[in-house]
């Protein structure tokens, strides 16, 4: 596909997701802080939903065509100790800002001009990385990329089916809790 | 069954939001990242240009937003408070550290990683929770 045409579309599709994501108030560094508050109901309610549609039409897609399927993410270093690290680093800096991504992305859009300064902020931050750390760290680099059914030899449906209906089960108890 | 009520909770919103992800996934054979995405802004485009790609959904995500905000009256420009502005960038620098050490944003781990059982995913996701609270520790008691 043209790389012009894919580039349309997928604004289209952001359009749609900013849209949703605006509508449903979804952050996940306001989740976090919910859940530490001891008021995370709301934030798990929503990822259970996110996570059982997701994982079910990602899971079906690889049966759709051979391109699509299960595959790893975000593993330029692979699976390991750099994950833990990047997340902590990502985690304290949404708190302290009171967005994540999306939260940002989203605040952006209803006009929220802080957020903008936080947005361009992430160029210091990405170009300390990039050009200065970068080089330091690539000898330590596991650059393995992994699915949760290859690390456990357990075939994808399997793994994808107990997460779901976990998350499932999660959910209705969760609601089953709110109506009570 | 008033539809127009129920087209409002987040449950449905969200579940909408999901569906797209998937549609996405299955129309473009793309998925959405969060963090990569913004190394264009440091002209870094990616292999095939994947970065960009990624940026411009980005971008879509802020015009929906205000597209979202606008329709519902939510919209409201607001200005930063200049008490607010080193914060701010502090922990947009924190972000940009993160997203770019090993790419695993809220977006990467829970809306597209975790689902596609991506390993780092879940490594990533441990390590925003217990990043966020330490955060969270540190603010409430200052608080």
């Amino acid at each position: 596909m043209n790389f012009f045409i894919l580039c349309l579309l997928g604004g289209c599709f952001g359009i749609g997701l900013g849209y949703f994501v605006q509508r449903a108030g979804l952050c996940f560094a306001h989740g976090l802080a919910e859940i530490f508050m001891g008021k995370g109901k709301r934030i798990c309610r929503l990822f259970s939903v996110i996570f059982i549609i997701t994982a079910v039409g990602f899971l079906i897609s690889g049966y759709i065509s051979p391109d699509l399927g299960l595959k790893p993410i975000g593993q330029i270093r692979g699976s390991g100790f750099y994950n833990l690290l990047s997340g902590i680093i990502f985690g304290a800096g949404i708190l302290l800002n009171g967005g994540c991504i999306l939260g940002t992305l989203r605040q952006i859009g209803e006009g929220n001009m802080l957020f903008l300064v936080i947005f361009f902020s992430f160029i210091p931050g990405m170009a300390l990385t990039v050009y200065l750390l970068n080089p330091l760290l690539e000898s330590g680099y596991n650059i393995q990329k992994l699915i949760l059914p290859g690390l456990l030899g357990v075939p994808a449906p399997w793994v994808t089916g107990v997460l779901a209906l976990g998350a499932v089960l999660w959910l209705a108890t969760i609601l089953r809790r709110k109506r009570g | 069954m008033d539809i127009r009520k129920i087209s409002k909770k987040p449950v449905v919103l969200v579940g909408c939001f999901a569906v797209l992800n998937v549609v996405m996934y299955l129309t473009i054979h793309r998925f959405w990242i969060g963090g990569s995405s913004f190394l264009p802004l440091i002209g870094i485009t990616g292999p095939g240009n994947k970065f960009l790609f990624a940026f411009i959904v980005n971008l879509g995500v802020i015009a929906g937003a205000f597209l979202g905000a606008f329709t519902s009256g939510e919209f409201r420009l607001r200005w930063p408070k200049r008490i607010n502005i080193p914060k701010a960038i502090l922990g947009g620098t924190l972000i940009g550290i993160g997203i770019t050490l090993a790419p695993g944003t809220c977006t990467t781990a829970f809306v597209t990683g975790m689902p596609m059982l991506s390993v780092s995913s879940f490594l990533s996701g441990a390590g925003i929770f217990i990043g966020a609270y330490i955060m969270f520790t540190i603010i409430w008691r200052r608080i």
